[in-house]
């Protein structure tokens, strides 16, 4: 019997975007689910419990900061690896993330569809 | 309820409008190029990558009308605000499909001509239409409403859509940059270059731009001087 697919959140309020990467995560074998806004993306995480969750910065109504910070505030959660894809990547540094459980940052003008998956796969493994 | 005012925005702000779409297309663009995608997923890609190519193009003649704003360039005249209300609701329809998501107009009789420039009048509403498109429930509608003010001689068009309310905090802070002409603040985390060129094109029309924040939403509306020529007759 096969083991159950890892799940992953994908928390990005651009929807087009979002789709883009239910495709090719689920394509790559993962369960994923999706918070369109930054106010509904702490209900989805406590519900689907995933492996690993895939965040943009820069959301409707608040911003990635505010969600790690709440998502640390929670023990349940705060061990969840976290990648970030941004187009503010030239703006961040894994240092100042790193302790919000952030495993990558992937700039969205460079990154290529194979990326997402290495990065949430290596994410969910290390 | 506030007047939307200006607040000139940076080139970078305007770079950064242009990188969301930009970056859509580039990865939409990836998944064709090495995805095992049947053909329904590769149609709706591709009409994805249309619907956000026209997205990007609209903002660069929006950008590019914004310089070149001179009334003589872009005369107003009677006409009737539904046709514009129309037009916008057919330009939009595909963008909304692919979003899941319905435009509707709420029309009303009788409502008088008023004195604008179609295309930008078109402009401002297809602004205000395409950022209700991000902030409206799933499967939700975003109207487009026609309203005539009778004491003030004026038509209120309003884009209203159904999504999480905006935080209070957010709301002063753009309630606050339309009286104070600073850098005009949006919805959170928005450039506020969609408003600030939604005003240019109101000012330049004689009208202006305002916001509503409901318990359910919001309403980005623009106000236009109703037509005296018809009553002169």
């Amino acid at each position: 019997m096969s083991s159950p697919a890892e799940r992953v959140v994908v928390v990005e309020d651009d929807e087009l975007l979002a789709e883009h990467y239910l495709r090719i995560l689920r394509r790559a074998g993962y369960e994923v689910y999706h918070a369109g806004h930054a106010l509904t993306a702490i209900d989805v995480i406590d519900d689907a419990r995933p492996h690993a969750i895939l965040l943009d910065v820069l959301l409707t109504g608040t911003n990635a900061l505010v969600l790690l910070h709440e998502l640390q505030s929670h023990k349940d959660l705060a061990s969840i690896p976290v990648v970030l894809a941004t187009n503010l990547a030239d703006q961040l540094a894994m240092d100042d993330v790193e302790s919000y459980g952030v495993k990558r940052i992937l700039d969205k003008a460079t990154m290529h569809p194979e990326d997402v998956v290495a990065a949430i796969r290596w994410a969910t493994r290390s | 309820m506030g007047a939307l005012v200006s607040g000139v925005p940076s080139v970078s702000v305007a770079a950064h409008e242009l990188k969301s779409p930009l970056v859509l297309l580039r990865q939409l663009s990836l998944e064709l190029l090495n995805g095992d995608l049947t053909d329904s997923q590769r149609q709706r890609i591709l009409e994805q990558m249309v619907s956000v190519s026209e997205k990007g193009l609209r903002l660069t003649g929006d950008l590019t009308k914004t310089e070149t704003l001179q009334q003589p360039l872009f005369d107003c005249y009677p006409l009737n605000p539904l046709s514009v209300t129309d037009d916008v609701a057919n330009e939009l329809s595909g963008l909304y499909k692919a979003h899941g998501r319905t435009l509707r107009v709420s029309r009303i009789r009788h409502l008088p001509p008023v004195v604008a420039n179609h295309d930008l009048l078109r402009r401002i509403l297809l602004n205000f239409a395409d950022n209700a498109l991000h902030y409206s429930d799933i499967h939700g509608v975003v109207e487009l409403q026609a309203q005539l003010q009778r004491e003030r001689d004026i038509v209120r068009l309003s884009v209203r859509d159904y999504g999480p309310s905006l935080p209070l905090a957010s709301w002063r802070k753009l309630t606050s940059s339309l009286s104070n002409k600073q850098q005009m603040q949006a919805r959170p985390l928005s450039s506020g270059l969609g408003l600030y060129i939604s005003h240019q094109f109101a000012s330049a029309m004689n009208g202006h731009i305002g916001a509503i924040r409901h318990r359910d939403g919001a309403s980005f509306y623009v106000e236009l001087p109703v037509s005296r020529q018809l009553s002169i007759i």
